[in-house]
């Protein structure tokens, strides 16, 4: 039976069965980030390489994979067994950006290049679907710059739910005037319309399955795309005297499940500018 | 067993079974008005993810409202739906803001059962409130003096609650030695089965109307008031406003003039020194909260040695607010979070940390209450998630 029944099982796994991978990672942005606005490393250099949401035909779904498109190293699949995140350890040796929370998520599809120039409705092509999470139940959009922008429109998404209720409507959400590719364009700290990393859902929802459209409300300079993103894990690194250090049974414990050829990347909200730092890591997973 | 008895219970629950839920949300501030440093306000009336309430200023005033996690227009946090038999857990939270004059701040969350519209501002007599009391649980009697419980409609017949004061319903007859539009206090056996006692004294002391006769004919219902907490076990209300619009000019004294206890007591009422509303109290704020004279916590005060709210039979103010409304919340509180420092995210772990595992009941309508360390700016962000687990 895939995951563990008991403590013994979780151990076992670990200390016996060798069933347990070790991965570091790194990431140097090189982006003049500000503070309170959050940002996605996915693009940034380092190890893993940079994965681009601007790589593929505007608007069209475009599935993310391990396999595929890299992200964090967790290890080969596993099927029939599950794997799951055991422990995590973050540091910074810059100060300025510090104290940063950080958000590992799985990114699952996404829709490059959402021009916002232009008014009126851009209507996606789902060629592609949701191959992990399939119902959407608990995944979330994230917006991404891809380009520099003015900012300070506002905009609205047209999606199915993760009940397959098609032609559900975010509330409009403001475009931060932050004009640095990488920054989710939905983050704001005080603004009418201000939202933190994801979208915010139609009353009622709770993930999203597809996106049909986004509609700006006005033109604005800029491009971006929306990713679909499964949040598994949340971490702090607070200052640069001390890496973070969670281990997902004892000290928060939820231990999350990686699902076969996970993308993982981080999303984060530095308090100053990411240019130039490195963040980097180390990730241990185990499957049973 | 339902629940989590060991270690061993949680790991296989989180992972073979996979009984688990992330919630992932962002709430502002909000719109309105400048939070006060040492105010209470309620996010729900904030935007982000879930967004703005449309809910606690609608429907039909002073008549008890019940709230549940899929109310429309509700948008309290999901946390996963409903589980029962098995019993659901918050494990991990975390809660940060980016935004300057935020922190210090301390979020509270709560389950909100259901609340009292008050649109009568200029009224400064009680105001009477209607509480009627809803089909709960269909109930069945296979066993003498026993019934057993199913779930109906929203409500989960698991929630009931020891010692709630129920009523009866039926299509057709009761089994003898129980009757229509009389007061019976549940004496819980089991999540599905319970006894009836005439009082709340014969309850606590497990002395059961003696049910002698069969099924009787018919479709049963037990009725109760409240979706949750039933009894009203630690149930806690708070007054907010809830409209766009400012309440008007006043600075009357809030009172409850007349609650039920959670020992089904009626006739409490709010002890002195009373509350003192704020003038024009904007949308969001916890309408008596603050650090002046006559200013309190969330919570409206209970009459001494009263632990929790039944429900709320008269509300009182005692000079005008000129204009506007307001809502009477009956609320459970479940985990508080303190957020420090600008940028350094709140992390709790509920199992090792600090560990409590705040029940979640089925149905329960999850929402924030923040404390203001300094003058929040209006749509200020919180953005955080929270783990449930459920065995």
């Amino acid at each position: 039976m895939a995951g563990f029944t008991k403590i013994k099982d979780y151990v076992d796994t670990s200390v016996l069965n060798g069933a347990e991978r070790y991965y570091s990672w790194k990431k140097s942005p090189n982006q003049a980030t500000t503070q309170g606005i959050w940002f996605d490393l996915s693009m940034s250099p380092g190890n893993p390489i940079p994965k681009y949401w601007f790589d593929a035909t505007p608007l069209t779904a475009m599935n993310v994979a391990q396999s595929t498109d890299g992200g964090l190293m967790h290890g080969s699949n596993v099927t029939p067994s599950n794997k799951y995140l055991k422990e995590l350890m973050a540091m910074c040796v810059t100060a300025a950006p510090l104290p940063m929370p950080m958000i590992l998520c799985d990114y699952l599809l996404y829709y490059p290049t959402i021009d916002d120039s232009v008014s009126g409705a851009q209507t996606m092509i789902n060629n592609n679907v949701l191959t992990r999470y399939t119902s959407g139940a608990g995944v979330q959009m994230i917006a991404i710059s891809e380009a520099t922008r003015t900012g300070g429109q506002s905009f609205t998404v047209n999606y199915t739910n993760s009940s397959g209720t098609t032609n559900r409507n975010t509330p409009n959400i403001l475009e931060t005037g932050l004009a640095v590719t990488g920054s989710l364009i939905s983050s704001a700290q005080t603004s009418t319309y201000a939202a933190g990393p994801f979208l915010p859902l139609q009353a009622g929802d709770t993930g999203v399955r597809s996106v049909q459209s986004v509609t700006m409300n006005g033109p604005d300079v800029g491009l971006f795309a929306i990713v679909l993103v499964k949040p598994l894990a949340q971490f702090n690194i607070r200052g640069i005297d001390a890496p973070v250090e969670v281990d997902y049974l004892k000290d928060f414990p939820v231990i999350p499940q990686i699902t076969d050829d996970a993308f993982l990347s981080f999303l984060c909200c530095p308090q100053g500018s990411l240019s130039g730092v490195l963040i980097l890591g180390t990730i241990k997973t185990l499957f049973n | 067993m339902a629940g989590f008895s060991s270690m061993d219970n949680f790991i296989n629950a989180a992972t073979t079974l996979n009984q688990r839920w992330r919630a992932d949300w962002n709430k502002n501030f909000p719109p309105t008005t400048t939070g006060v440093q040492g105010q209470w306000d309620c996010l729900a009336r904030g935007a982000g993810n879930p967004p703005a309430d449309a809910l606690f200023n609608t429907g039909t005033a002073l008549v008890f409202q019940p709230v549940y996690d899929n109310t429309t227009n509700g948008t309290s946090i999901w946390h996963g739906g409903a589980v029962n038999p098995a019993y659901k857990s918050i494990i991990n939270a975390s809660a940060f803001t980016a935004a300057a004059t935020v922190a210090p701040c301390v979020l509270v969350l709560v389950d909100i059962l259901g609340f009292y519209r008050v649109t009568a501002t200029t009224t400064t007599t009680a105001q009477a409130t209607t509480n009627t009391q809803m089909a709960f649980a269909t109930v069945t009697c296979g066993t003498t003096n026993i019934l057993t419980t199913a779930s109906t409609g929203t409500n989960y017949a698991i929630n009931l609650f020891p010692y709630t004061r129920v009523q009866f319903t039926t299509t057709g007859t009761l089994p003898t030695g129980l009757s229509t539009s009389t007061d019976y206090f549940v004496i819980k056996l089991t999540d599905s089965t319970i006894s009836v006692g005439s009082s709340y004294a014969n309850a606590v002391a497990g002395t059961a109307v003696s049910i002698t006769s069969g099924t009787g004919s018919g479709t049963h219902t037990l009725n109760t008031l409240l979706p949750r907490y039933t009894s009203g076990a630690g149930v806690q209300s708070f007054w907010w406003a809830t409209n766009a619009t400012p309440l008007g000019a006043g600075t009357p004294n809030c009172s409850h003039s007349n609650y039920t206890n959670s020992k089904q007591t009626s006739g409490q009422v709010t002890p002195t020194v009373l509350p003192v509303g704020k003038t024009a109290c904007e949308n969001g704020a916890i309408v008596y909260s603050g650090t002046a004279a006559g200013k309190y916590g969330p919570f409206m005060p209970l009459a001494a040695g009263d632990s929790g709210t039944a429900q709320i039979n008269g509300i009182q103010i005692s000079t005008t607010w000129t204009s506007g409304e307001f809502s009477v919340a009956m609320c459970v509180p479940l985990l508080t979070l303190p957020i420090t420092t600008l940028g350094v995210a709140s992390e709790r772990d509920l199992i090792n940390q600090i560990p409590s595992m705040p029940r979640v009941y089925d149905g329960a309508a999850l929402y924030w209450l923040i404390y203001n360390g300094q003058n929040t700016p209006t749509n200020s962000a919180m953005v955080g998630h929270l783990d449930f687990a459920w065995n």
